[in-house]
């Protein structure tokens, strides 16, 4: 799967560069250096697939694949999806109420069933890390509704 | 040598300052919790520290910021003695004695034989370096645009070779590194590259975004995937009494402990993640000459102390390509050049002569550094170890909070914490896939220079690329690359040969 991914980025990076001035070697464009990796990239994971399929079908002749060990794939999800939440709102709701909602939704995902005891960390955590970062360092980080 | 002593001197002269001392002491206390701490390394670590040191001297910023590279080291090897766990890679090896050491009720003396060695250690490496660097700048400036582009590809190719399980597939990773260095405004031209009509792609992808996605995010969400039972661990805290090792200890590790310094020093002088490679090679060495190698395994203490003594001596003396050469060799020291160049340094032949204090002060500070992770750590090891009891449940949610933060202060940018969090998932896949991030990360910092290097070696020889082996140094890169892409290929052969005969 990875090398299929590989091999399209490559492609797409050649496609790219292509329409960007290539010039010659002697005074190379814009796009000469990346069109260069981008062929590369593509002979490199090229080489990669097919030595992969040729062990999977040497494997495949010879026994079943070993099946994978199933991860919670779904908390990782829940858990990229409250950070993709919490950036696209960092500006709006700004940075207290943003840390705090981050900390209750990520320890919920992270099984902590409690919710006075999340709710009451999450607050600690984000009154703690705004005056560290805000108060102490004076890094000026989003207000927002709050206006903190 | 005498005038290297000197400058020595007034390196310590710089490095004693109250400012300085008080930021290496913070960056060896910061630099042992990211080690201790699951899910932060230092390269993630240092990436997040950068913009703390936005106000500060480059002096003092680098000085805090290499504190934090070898205390993290210092740190990884607590963990893998009290739990098992390396919190780095470098103290994988570290594991497999310390802990049976732990087990055995002899925490205590392992955690000591650490912090002396690895103080011996950087002793050596301090001496190493200070009497290596300068004459290796003088025989940089030889160096041209081919010998930057033959060094840099022999960099990647070494690299390639010894992380992860699969050349092509490291390779792969350097090279997605460097297209992704491409993005942005031409270094030449100055026309606008995969950015899409984005202003904020104008710039460039930004480097800390990238480490902190690859080394930090994605070291939580691997964590997050595991069943939930399995994010809470035991610590064994040893007391401070019984911290001392017998003077029998003592003896056994000395010869482990200058043996360790000795190939960490080597090793770090190589492209590579010279910290791993180095205590693997020691801990090999010291069971290979060792009158009891049944020992090995089950608790030897030759085997923490010559690991940890490589590791650190590897980590000091990988400043020499990073000062000398102005070329990080691996991604801890790359994301130090960034630091540097943000400082507006810039790390060559020339920096010894244009910035002694920053050259001289952060070296002696580094000897400082090690001084004060020997003192003020071994009374600290219960606390890091009671920090360690901070269920991961708690720990993680307040790793993310502190990278999303510490990105946003980089460039003031919610674009950046976009951009790490894409390469979170990105490392997290990576992971999956058993793909490498060091390439890429080395790559993606070094690709600019590279791309420069080899425009301006095709223009200086009007397009024709004999420039790059007509010239006796970038020859020699050149041919030490084709060993290393050639030597897998033949021990490949020769194995199967050998299978087939068999």
């Amino acid at each position: 799967m990875g090398g299929i991914v590989i091999f399209i980025f490559g492609a797409i990076t050649v496609l790219l560069s292509i329409r960007m001035p290539i010039g010659t070697f002697r005074m190379a464009g814009a796009g000469l250096f990346p069109l260069c990796l981008g062929i590369l990239l593509m002979a490199l994971s090229g080489i990669f697939l097919l030595r992969f399929l040729f062990k999977k079908w040497q494997s495949e002749k010879k026994e079943g694949s070993p099946s994978e060990i199933p991860g919670s794939v779904m908390q990782v999800l829940f858990f990229m999806g409250a950070m993709i939440l919490a950036t696209l709102f960092f500006k709006i709701l700004g940075y207290p109420l943003v840390s705090f909602l981050l900390m209750v939704a990520l320890l919920r995902i992270l099984g902590m069933k409690q919710w006075t005891f999340n709710i009451s960390l999450s607050l600690i955590t984000a009154i703690v890390s705004y005056f560290l970062f805000v108060q102490w360092l004076k890094i000026p980080l989003p207000k927002g509704w709050l206006g903190l | 040598m005498l005038e290297s002593l000197q400058h020595l001197a007034s390196g310590f002269t710089i490095a004693t300052t109250f400012y300085n001392l008080f930021y290496c002491l913070i960056g060896a206390i910061v630099g042992t919790l990211i080690g201790v701490l699951p899910g932060i390394g230092p390269i993630a670590g240092i990436a997040l520290l950068i913009p703390a040191t936005f106000g500060l001297h480059p002096t003092s910023a680098i000085i805090m910021l290499a504190g934090i590279y070898y205390g993290a080291m210092y740190g990884g090897s607590t963990t893998s003695i009290l739990l098992n766990v390396p919190g780095e890679t470098a103290s994988v090896i570290t594991c497999i004695d310390g802990y049976q050491m732990a087990q055995k009720g002899r925490a205590g003396p392992a955690l000591a034989i650490c912090a002396i060695g690895s103080f011996i250690a950087g002793t050596i490496g301090l001496f190493g370096l200070v009497f290596l660097a300068p004459p290796l700048a003088e025989a940089a400036l030889a160096f041209g645009p081919p010998e930057y582009f033959s060094l840099m590809v022999f960099g990647f190719i070494v690299l390639s070779n010894v992380t992860g399980t699969s050349l092509t597939k490291s390779l792969m990773m350097a090279v997605v590194g460097l297209i992704i260095g491409t993005i942005g405004l031409d270094p030449v031209t100055g026309d606008a590259r995969f950015t899409f009509g984005s202003i904020s792609l104008l710039g460039g992808i930004e480097f800390v975004a990238v480490a902190i996605g690859l080394f930090g995010i994605a070291e939580v969400l691997t964590n997050v995937e595991k069943p939930l039972e399995m994010l809470e661990q035991r610590v064994i805290v040893p007391r401070f009494r019984e911290l001392y090792p017998s003077l029998q200890d003592l003896k056994k590790s000395i010869t482990a402990i200058i043996r360790g310094a000795g190939i960490g020093f080597g090793v770090g002088l190589v492209p590579g993640p010279a910290p791993v490679i180095a205590t693997y090679a020691s801990y090999m060495v010291e069971k290979r000459i060792s009158k009891h190698p049944e020992e090995f395994g089950k608790g030897a203490i030759e085997g923490v102390a010559g690991p940890e003594s490589a590791n650190n001596s590897a980590c000091q003396s990988a400043f020499i390509p990073l000062f000398v050469l102005g070329i990080p060799f691996a991604p801890p020291t790359a994301i130090l050049l960034g630091a540097l160049l943000i400082h507006g340094v810039t790390p060559g032949p020339l920096l010894i002569g244009q910035h002694p204090e920053l050259f001289w002060g952060v070296i002696a500070s580094m000897y400082i550094g090690n001084f004060i992770l020997l003192i003020l750590n071994l009374p600290l090891v219960p606390l890091f170890a009671n920090i360690l009891r901070v269920p991961k449940k708690i720990l993680l949610p307040l790793i993310i909070l502190f990278c999303i933060t510490g990105q946003y202060t980089v460039n003031n940018s919610v674009f950046d914490i976009g951009i790490m969090l894409l390469f979170g998932a990105l490392g997290f896949l990576m992971r999956k896939w058993a793909y490498e991030g060091a390439p890429l990360l080395l790559a993606l910092v070094l690709g600019p220079r590279l791309e420069v290097a080899f425009r301006q070696s095709l223009m200086i020889s009007h397009g024709d690329f004999g420039v790059f082996i007509n010239r006796p140094i970038s020859m020699v890169f050149l041919l030490a690359t084709v060993l290393f892409l050639i030597i897998p290929l033949i021990r490949m052969t020769f194995k199967k040969t050998l299978k087939g005969g068999g």
